[in-house]
């Protein structure tokens, strides 16, 4: 037990205190003291021990005699004194508070939770984050040492109070108001002093300001236990704080009222019946509550508006109590957000703003962009080689070309169309959810393999050989173009071009009929150079005549597909396991066996040898496809990508945290297979340069992982008009509005964004 | 005995056919004051007994200022005198500044002329007139819900501010000199001509005591 320091020793207030005529005295001493009626000094050895002699008149029966019978009753009235007796309370107009620990002692490299608890008069209330149509928020200054920082108060749902015409939200009895603070691994000092402000209106018709001061100190361990003394008071605080809503909430503005739209819900849930609160003041009317609807988008509802409002503010709050008392808090960023951020206008930006021909635009440059992705180059080298054979047939060349544009724009609208069936049926899905799934990426791998193998010439794609002339029409016929403008767009999918964010977010919100016609412009810019080879003359005669040094040069095309193949098995095995990828680099081989067996079948003299191959060929081949089909359940989603030291994996509850308390964060919405999402973290988010400017600023740095299926990712993405990645969300310290970054980053840009803030 | 029962089911349901004793959103909403819009009339006896209207005033400006001596919020103003350092800024100009009471009787802050007198001169307000508004009738038109609230009237009748007496809410007469009062403010844009910069904000103070 370590000495107190001393503080003043004071009898004779604490004789005040309490009033008993038949008292003849209080004797005691204390180790702490009073000094006035709102400053209170008091630490854990805090001991009172009392006396309390009192009378009582006895009047004796015998009229003679009178004596005065002194009763003299001793009590001795030990306070509450546990070991490190407790902290006196400060007793204000209609309100007892005092500061409190969760735990006894203050752990280094923990969480500690302090609070303030509040014991109201009856009828007397104080009040909520949003005190509603009048009164003042309670609020708490912490004064600590330096390093430890405390977080906002972490408000419980209030009650609604209703006076006359007048509503408001705040809370009455015995309440606590959670505080949390950090203590460093690196907090040496053998306690924690913890000096506290507070400042509150308590009410009840008529209303009375009231401030406090508090002092505590807490001693420095290793392990803490629970305070028992308020572990009821934290616990019911905790089951009344608002939890983060697993379904998204969507505000618009709409003249005299402001729409509110609940996507995701349970079926079970019944927010009609729900009690709403306002986090956000002045923007709906206190005194109304919305009235829900069930509607296919969700659950909408009306909500008057505050007499107050003016525009909708970057984030809208809400929350939400339903008969269980379980409260849970939506929080709505406007696009009025999202287009407030820097001056110059982000591609990918402003969602709203966007109509349907500058999305076309948008799209159609971005397949553009897209032939020069790293994921297309590859396929781009398949419709090479289709081009130059045709080179010499310029009709020849324009029939390659117009079914290899109806190939890309009919799988692109066969993908549309899957991505919006399934997104109407109620899946969070977003662009590029083809290769969240395990399957399809082990799937192309072992299509392109074979593609690249065909290159190498270890068998033949098409299935026909008779000489060299014929090797030179391969990749010749429509079902041929057709099927390469497939390939090539099942490949180009993960990379997501600049300009393309924007217009595939738009268009997934749209009805069908346009989403659907922006994606055929995306399948028109992908296909544009093809089609382009055959429709201009100039182009056609630039392609140098066949010859025999097509068949090197298709050889040497086979390397960047066998280049794809390794990024892919890369995936992979960041979507499974190594083992997983072993599994695959298996059913590669067998794959490898099969088609070899397959070409070699031809050239077999005897035809029982080529029976067996054919057998041994078809074995082969149903065991590479089978390997990854039946692969062994991917291991966790996710958390290996992380090869960022400084990155925290990002969740709802920890950004909400983050931003809550102040910090400024940015957050990266990355997956394995996105390629630009990879190039922007090697040339950007992983230099120096940048590294520094987030720590300089205190930033924290959220990398949310969308590798595989991740539907709290697929929303906050949707937040920001996206469905695919990369997103990067830059927002500024204190809460002020976010900034989206562009798409392709650059060290300098980022760096920027950051010093800017 | 049936004339009874008749009788109590008749005011059973006339009692329930009348809903709650006051609408709640009857101040808010249905209140006729919209910055922008004309301010609504009333006519009110001020604490001398004489007769004053919104009507007496017209072409020239008109504050109003709810108020409620018992508030801490309103004697944070008192106290450091802001209030009436605004108040005599204002009729120095020749705006007119009227102070209304809605408390209804019973209630907190509520005076009767003779009260009202008493206060002002304690105070030493330089108001214009200090009005008695105990049915509540013109703070519900207003839609005043606490004290401090106030409203500017420009000379054509056409309410141009709503809101708090300043930016920042609390109880601490300290906060006065760090907050942006809006009156001042609003009187002296309209003085030059120009739109009123911040033409509504929340108010904030103690309710407004209307009858229950």
């Amino acid at each position: 037990m370590r000495a107190a320091e001393r503080r003043s020793r004071d009898f004779a207030a604490q004789f005040l205190y309490e009033f008993n005529p038949r008292a003849a005295g209080y004797v005691g001493c204390t180790n702490g003291g009073y000094a006035d009626d709102v400053h209170l000094r008091f630490s854990d050895r805090d001991r009172s021990v009392f006396l309390n002699l009192s009378y009582a008149w006895q009047p004796e029966p015998d009229p003679m005699i009178r004596p005065l019978v002194l009763l003299i009753l001793l009590t001795a009235l030990l306070a509450p004194a546990t070991c490190g007796a407790g902290s006196p309370p400060v007793q204000t107009d209609h309100l007892r508070s005092r500061l409190v620990a969760e735990a006894t002692a203050a752990v280094p490299g923990s969480r500690l939770t302090l609070g303030l608890l509040l014991e109201h008069d009856p009828h007397w209330h104080t009040y909520w984050r949003n005190p509603g149509d009048s009164g003042l928020p309670t609020e708490l200054d912490l004064t600590l040492p330096d390093g430890i920082k405390a977080e906002p108060i972490a408000w419980p749902h209030p009650q609604r109070f209703e006076l006359a015409d007048i509503v408001n939200f705040g809370y009455g009895e015995r309440r606590l108001l959670p505080v949390s603070i950090m203590i460093p691994a690196d907090y040496a000092a053998p306690s924690l002093p913890v000096r506290a402000a507070a400042r509150w209106l308590i009410c009840e018709v008529e209303c009375i300001p009231g401030k406090a001061e508090y002092v505590f100190e807490l001693p420095v361990a290793p392990t803490a236990d629970v305070d028992s003394r308020w572990a009821d008071d934290f616990a019911a605080a905790r089951a009344d704080l608002p939890r983060a809503a697993a379904a998204t909430l969507a505000v618009a503005d709409a003249t005299d009222a402001i729409t509110l739209t609940l996507s995701g819900l349970d079926a079970a849930a019944a927010p009609a019946q729900w009690q709403w609160f306002p986090e956000t003041p002045e923007v709906v009317a206190n005194s109304a509550q919305p009235q829900w609807q069930r509607t296919d988008a969700g659950w909408q509802a009306r909500w008057r508006k505050s007499e107050y409002f003016t525009a909708l503010p970057a984030e809208v709050a809400l929350v939400a109590v339903d008969g269980d008392g379980t409260a849970t808090r939506f929080a709505a960023v406007t696009a009025a957000d999202a287009a407030a951020t820097a001056a110059t206008p982000l591609p990918g930006a402003a969602v709203e703003t966007l109509s349907l021909l500058p999305a076309l635009l948008f799209a159609f440059i971005g397949g553009l962009v897209l032939n020069l992705m790293p994921c297309v180059f590859p396929v781009l080298s398949i419709k090479a080689m289709g081009a130059l054979a045709s080179a010499d047939d310029r009709a020849e060349l324009r029939r390659h070309g117009g079914w290899y544009t109806l190939g890309v724009i009919a799988t692109f609208l066969l993908l549309a169309g899957v991505l919006l069936a399934l997104r109407a049926g109620g899946e969070q899905l977003g662009w590029g959810f083809q290769l969240q799934e395990p399957r399809f990426v082990a799937g192309v791998a072992l299509l392109l393999f074979a593609m690249a193998l065909s290159f190498s010439g270890v068998w033949e794609f098409g299935g026909r050989l008779a000489g060299a002339g014929q090797r030179l029409t391969e990749g010749h016929g429509a079902r041929a173009s057709f099927f390469t403008g497939a390939l090539a767009v099942v490949v180009a999918s993960p990379c997501t071009a600049p300009f393309m964010g924007t217009a595939l977010g738009w268009a997934l919100a749209q009805p069908p009929a346009a989403a659907l016609a922006v994606f055929a412009a995306l399948g028109l810019g992908l296909a544009a150079p093809m089609l382009l080879l055959g429709i201009v003359p100039a182009l056609a005669r630039a392609l140098p005549r066949p010859g025999p040094w097509m068949d090197g040069f298709r050889q040497l095309l086979a390397f960047p597909l066998y280049l794809t193949v390794v990024w892919l098995l890369w995936v992979y095995g960041e979507q499974t396991s190594p083992l997983g990828m072993a599994w695959l680099l298996a059913a590669l081989t067998a794959l490898a066996f099969a088609l070899w067996l397959l070409g070699r079948r031809p050239a077999m003299r005897s035809p029982r040898l080529r029976a067996g191959a054919a057998v041994v060929a078809a074995a082969a081949l149903v065991l590479a496809l089978a390997l990854p089909l039946s692969a062994p359940t991917p291991a966790a989603a996710g958390a290996r990508s992380m090869s960022d030291a400084n990155a925290e994996p990002w969740s709802e509850q920890r950004l909400a945290e983050l931003r809550a308390a102040g910090r400024p964060v940015l957050v990266n919405m990355t997956a394995a297979w996105c390629i630009t999402c990879l190039a922007n973290e090697r040339i950007a988010l992983s230099t120096d340069t940048v590294r520094e400017a987030l720590a300089a600023h205190d930033v924290a740095y959220l990398k949310g992982d969308w590798t595989r299926h991740d539907e709290a990712i697929t929303r906050y993405l949707e937040r920001y008009g996206r469905n695919g990645v990369p997103l990067y969300v830059l927002y500024p310290p204190g809460g002020g509005a976010p900034r989206v970054l562009p798409q392709l980053l650059t060290a300098d840009g980022v760096a920027e964004a950051i010093r800017s803030m | 005995m049936k004339a009874k029962l008749l009788a109590t089911a008749l005011t059973f349901v006339a009692l329930t056919g009348c809903g709650p004793g006051v609408d709640i959103d009857a101040v808010a909403a249905a209140a006729a004051a919209k910055v922008g819009e004309p301010a609504p009339p009333f006519t009110l006896v001020d604490s001398t007994g004489q007769t004053r209207s919104l009507a007496d005033f017209t072409g020239k400006t008109v504050v109003l200022e709810w108020t409620n001596h018992g508030c801490p919020f309103v004697k944070k103003h008192y106290g450091a005198e802001n209030m009436q350092a605004q108040q005599r800024a204002a009729t120095a100009d020749g705006v007119v500044w009227l102070t209304i009471n809605s408390s209804a009787p019973g209630q907190q802050g509520h005076v009767d002329g003779a009260g009202a007198e008493r206060v002002r001169s304690d105070a030493k307000a330089a108001q214009t007139a200090y009005l008695l508004d105990p049915q509540g009738t013109t703070g519900r038109a207003y839609g005043a819900i606490t004290t401090p609230h106030m409203y500017v009237i420009d000379p054509d009748g056409v309410l141009r501010y709503a809101g708090a007496i300043d930016s920042i809410p609390s109880a601490d007469p300290a906060d006065i000199a760090k907050a942006t009062q809006y009156v001042p403010q609003a009187l002296a844009e309209l003085a030059a001509g120009k739109p009123v910069s911040v033409a509504v904000t929340r108010p904030y103070g103690c309710s407004v005591k209307y009858a229950n």
